[in-house]
């Protein structure tokens, strides 16, 4: 098989990954983008399912809105985050203290980050009932749960 | 869903190993380097390296249970935060002290060799 296969014609083996690299590119039209979003709609539609105050219902809709754009930036900030520290890296002779400087700004960025989550935690709580909260976090769709492995991974 | 939500954006993301990059460089280094005693030395920083990573990640799970328990009880969440940023800053600063030790034990041009590809 080894043997067959080492016999194959240089363009053949490219045109072979070609067609596999293609194939792979098909299956991966939904991105974890999209996944996401679709994880942010199917928790609005169990918000509207599940509480029963208009007012209620409304805040705690807007506030998912809040929570999804806090993730958008978090993606965000992870990947400028991660080239900017591999390129520190690799630098030879970046010293100590610029590392410690820029680490130093992610925990800057870490503590405003608490601030923002902490007030949208606190909003979501007077939003809903503890019984309301607890339906809506038991909800799990594909799409979720694809989600939360997906924003595990960042 | 919402707990688990909140969890991933108070911890910033599923991990926080910042630098746990470096220590899976072990086949770079052994491309790079002569099999001598001075990359026994540079592999065994980096076994100490991903030693601290699996540490730091044990650690870093239980946070997220922690945190995953606090948010559900609606318990204060802060010491909690206390504690993460705790972690995150020990592991920095440790991983960095191998970071620069891994550094003494390479030449400017091996560093380049193994780090080509993210170099700016």
């Amino acid at each position: 098989m080894v043997k067959w296969l080492g016999n194959w014609n240089p363009v053949l083996w490219c045109a072979m990954i070609a067609i596999m690299v293609t194939a792979c590119a098909g299956t991966g039209d939904v991105t974890s983008a999209d996944v996401e979003n679709q994880a942010f709609e199917d928790l609005r539609n169990e918000i509207r399912a599940v509480v029963a105050d208009p007012a209620r219902e409304t805040e705690a809709i807007r506030l998912v809105g809040v929570l999804q754009k806090d993730f958008e930036t978090l993606h965000s900030t992870i990947a400028t985050r991660t080239i900017r520290l591999r390129e520190l890296n690799a630098d030879y002779d970046t010293s100590r203290a610029d590392f410690e400087a820029f680490l130093a700004s992610i925990e800057a960025q870490a503590r405003e980050r608490r601030q923002n989550v902490t007030a949208t935690h606190q909003a979501l709580l007077a939003a809903m009932t503890a019984e309301e909260r607890s339906q809506v976090d038991k909800s799990r769709s594909r799409a979720i749960n694809a989600a939360i492995k997906s924003m595990q991974s960042i | 869903m919402l707990v688990a939500l909140f969890t991933i954006l108070i911890l910033g993301g599923g991990g926080s190993g910042m630098l746990d990059f470096i220590a899976v460089t072990q086949d770079d280094v052994k491309a790079v380097m002569e099999k001598d005693d001075r990359r026994k030395q540079v592999l065994a920083t980096l076994k100490a390296m991903k030693k601290r990573v699996t540490a730091h990640n044990k650690a870093f799970k239980q946070t997220s249970k922690d945190l995953d328990k606090a948010l559900s009880t609606d318990a204060d969440i802060d010491a909690i935060w206390e504690a993460s940023f705790a972690l995150r800053i020990k592991y920095n600063g440790d991983m960095l002290d191998m970071r620069f030790q891994l550094r003494d034990q390479l030449t400017r041009d091996e560093w380049q060799q193994i780090f080509a590809s993210e170099q700016a």
